[in-house]
C-alpha cells in the first residue's frame, strides 16, 4: 500500500487471541473482531460512483460518509472498524430524531446509514450489521493499516447554537489518544482490563473509552446493556478482574444511591461534568476503589486526567501539551473543522490534531498540568454537552410570532438531575405548546425547555441587555407562579 | 379472581399515584392528572430523556421496590406510556 508521505496505523494492536469485547455469553477476540469487520466492508456498498464525492461545508471532499445508528456497542465498533476498512469515513451522533437524520441526508448527498435493529422509519439507505456468519479468524494475512491522517470520523455535537455540528477525526488522532489512554490508566497487556461503560458508543467519551480503547490497549469492553444501577452490577459480575467503570457523575450517583453490591472495581472513570469530590470520596470509599476523572470534550477528545480526591491539578495525557495562545486557531489544510474555532485562550496540542482552544478557562501549571477555572463563555453543560444559552435565544426569537424571548439555566443546572432549561417569551398570539413545538424542531430534546413561560414583556434594561438582578427576579416569579 | 389476603396491601397501582411519582421526582412544571395515560413519556409527548429514566428508576426502586432493568425497559417498552409503566410496576411491585 503506498502511502506516501505519512506513516500508517494498523487497525489494531492486539494479538489476535485477546479479547476485545465481551458480550453476554460471548467473548469476542481480536481476530473475530477483525474477521467479522471484514465480513461486514465486504458488504458495504463502495464510495458510490466516480463523481460523487460531496463536499464538507469546509475543507474539501470527504467522499459519500456513512452514518452509524448502532445501538449496540459491538455493532457500532464492527461497523466503525468496517468503515475504515472500506475507505468510508463514519458519521457519529447522538441525536438520531427524523428531522435530524433528514438535515444530514441532505447534507450529504448518497448517505448511508449502518443500523443493527429494523428501523422502519429510516429514510436512507442502510446496511443491518450483525448477520455476519460466525467469524472464522483467517491467519497469515497481515494486519490492516490506515495512514495517520485520514478522515476516519466526523463527530456531531450540539453547536454553540444548539444545532449539531461535525468534529473531524484522524485515524492516527483517535489511535493516538487511545495509546495515550492505555498508559495513563496503566492497562498492561499480562492483566488486559475489563472495561464496563454506562455511557453510549455515539458520544466521544464513549467511543474513544470503550470502542477504541480495545483496539489499541489491554482492555476489553462489555457490550451488553449497562445503564440501570442492576444493569451495571450484573455487567461486572460477567466481567474478569480487573474491572474499570467508566461512567458519568450522574450514573455515580445513581449507584450509589442503588442498593446492593458490586464486584470488586479497580478503578472509576468519570467525565462530561465536574465530579463533586465528596462523591468521588464516597465511590472510593464504598467500593475500595480509585476515582478518576478525564477532562476532554468532543472537539479534542480526552487530554488530561486527575484522581478527584487528590487534588484539582489535572495531568495531561502523554504526548498532549497545552499552550496559552493569543490568536484564534488558523484550519489548517486536510484537518479542518467543520466548525469555527472557539476565540484565544488555551489551546490543546496533540499528535495529528490541530492546535484547538478549549471553551473552558484554564490556569496552567506548565504544559502538561493545570487547573480548571469554569467556563469562558455563555455555555451550560447538560448531559455532558455544552450548548450556548444565547444561540438558543436566537433560535427561540426567530420564531414566527415570537417578539422576544431569552433561554436561561438554573443554577443547578450541572447537580441537579432534573434540572433543565427554562425559556421565557413575549409571544402574544401563540401558546406555551406552540412555542415548545416549535423550538422541538430545531432544538435537541435534552436544551428543549422544561417550562415555556409568556410574559408580557422582558425586564430589558435602557441598552436592551437582560440585567442578571432583573431575570434572577423573572426566574422567583416564575417558580411561584 | 379471588384477591390474595397475602397482597392484597398491593392495591393495584394507579395511573395517579405514578404520575404524582413522576411529577414529584422530576420537578415537572405539569398537574400529575395533567399527564396523558397513552402518550409517551420520552420524546414527543412528555419529553423526558434518558437522565430522566436513570432518576425515575431510582425513585421506583425506592418507592415500590424493584430495580428496572434494560432488558425490561427495552422488550417491555415500561416508559412507552403512563399506562404502560403504572402497569409494569403494579406487576413487579414487591411494596
Amino acid at each position: 500500500m503506498a502511502e506516501a508521505g505519512g506513516y500508517s496505523v494498523p487497525l489494531l494492536a492486539r494479538a489476535p487471541g485477546d479479547i476485545l469485547f465481551r458480550l453476554p455469553g460471548q467473548s469476542v477476540s481480536a481476530a473475530a473482531f477483525l474477521a467479522a469487520a471484514r465480513a461486514l466492508a465486504a458488504r458495504l456498498p463502495a464510495d458510490g460512483p466516480p463523481g460523487a464525492l460531496v463536499g464538507a461545508p469546509r475543507g474539501g471532499a470527504i467522499g459519500v460518509p456513512v452514518v452509524n445508528l448502532c445501538t449496540d456497542r459491538f455493532g457500532f465498533a464492527l461497523g466503525f472498524a468496517a468503515c475504515l476498512l472500506r475507505g468510508r469515513v463514519s458519521l457519529l451522533l447522538g441525536d438520531r430524531s427524523a428531522p435530524r437524520l433528514a438535515a444530514l441526508a441532505a447534507a450529504y448527498p448518497g448517505l448511508h446509514a449502518l443500523i443493527d435493529a429494523p428501523t422502519p422509519d429510516l429514510a436512507l439507505p442502510a446496511t443491518m450489521v450483525g448477520t455476519e456468519p460466525p467469524a472464522a479468524a483467517r491467519s497469515g494475512e497481515p494486519l490492516p493499516a490506515f495512514p495517520a491522517d485520514r478522515l476516519a470520523a466526523i463527530v456531531f455535537t450540539s453547536g454553540s447554537t444548539g444545532e449539531p455540528v461535525g468534529h473531524r477525526k484522524s485515524w492516527g488522532a483517535l489511535a493516538a489518544r487511545s495509546i495515550d489512554a492505555g498508559r495513563r490508566f496503566r492497562l498492561r497487556p499480562d492483566r488486559p482490563a475489563a472495561i464496563v461503560a454506562t455511557v453510549p458508543p455515539y458520544h466521544m467519551y464513549g467511543f474513544e473509552t470503550s470502542v477504541l480503547l480495545p483496539l489499541h490497549a489491554a482492555a476489553a469492553s462489555w457490550c451488553g446493556p449497562a445503564f440501570y444501577p442492576v444493569d451495571v452490577a450484573a455487567a461486572l459480575a460477567a466481567c474478569p478482574e480487573p474491572r474499570v467503570l467508566v461512567t458519568t457523575p450522574l450514573q455515580l450517583r445513581a449507584l450509589l444511591a442503588a442498593p446492593g453490591s458490586l464486584p470488586p472495581l479497580a478503578r472509576v472513570i468519570s467525565a462530561t461534568a465536574p465530579l463533586p469530590v465528596e462523591m468521588a470520596a464516597a465511590a472510593e470509599h464504598r467500593w475500595g476503589t480509585e476515582v478518576w476523572e478525564i477532562f476532554g470534550a468532543t472537539e479534542v477528545g480526552s487530554i488530561a486526567s486527575r484522581r478527584t480526591v487528590a487534588g484539582e491539578v489535572w495531568q495531561s495525557y502523554p504526548r498532549v501539551r497545552l499552550r496559552q495562545s493569543s490568536a484564534p486557531a488558523r484550519v489548517p489544510a486536510g484537518v479542518a473543522a467543520d466548525d469555527d474555532p472557539p476565540a484565544a485562550g488555551v489551546a490543546v496540542h496533540a499528535p495529528h490534531a490541530m492546535p484547538w482552544p478549549l471553551s473552558d478557562r484554564l490556569e496552567l501549571c506548565d504544559p502538561t498540568r493545570f487547573r480548571l477555572l469554569g467556563r469562558r463563555t455563555d455555555l451550560v453543560k447538560l448531559g455532558g454537552r455544552r450548548v450556548s444559552l444565547a444561540g438558543l435565544t436566537r433560535i427561540l426569537t426567530g420564531i414566527e410570532g415570537v417578539e422576544d424571548g431569552v433561554f436561561v439555566a438554573p443554577d443547578d443546572l450541572e447537580t441537579e438531575p432534573t434540572a433543565r432549561l427554562l425559556a421565557f417569551a413575549v409571544a402574544p398570539r401563540l401558546t406555551s405548546d406552540d412555542i415548545l413545538a416549535a423550538l422541538r424542531a430545531r432544538i435537541e430534546p435534552l436544551f428543549l425547555p422544561r417550562r415555556v413561560v409568556r410574559v408580557a414583556r422582558l425586564p430589558r434594561d435602557p441598552l436592551g441587555k437582560l440585567p442578571a438582578g432583573a431575570l434572577a427576579a423573572l426566574r422567583a416569579q416564575a417558580d411561584d407562579a | 379472581m379471588l384477591t390474595n389476603p397475602m397482597t392484597a396491601r398491593q392495591s393495584a397501582t394507579s395511573e395517579q399515584e405514578v404520575a404524582q411519582l413522576i411529577v414529584a421526582t422530576l420537578n415537572l412544571d405539569i398537574a400529575p392528572q395533567d399527564i396523558p395515560a397513552d402518550a409517551p413519556l420520552f420524546g414527543e409527548g412528555l419529553g423526558l430523556d434518558s437522565i430522566d429514566a436513570l432518576e425515575l428508576a431510582l425513585a421506583i426502586s425506592r418507592t415500590y421496590g424493584f430495580e428496572l432493568r434494560s432488558d425490561d425497559a427495552r422488550d417491555r417498552q415500561v416508559f412507552a406510556s403512563l399506562r404502560s409503566l403504572a402497569g409494569y410496576i403494579d406487576e413487579t411491585r414487591t411494596k
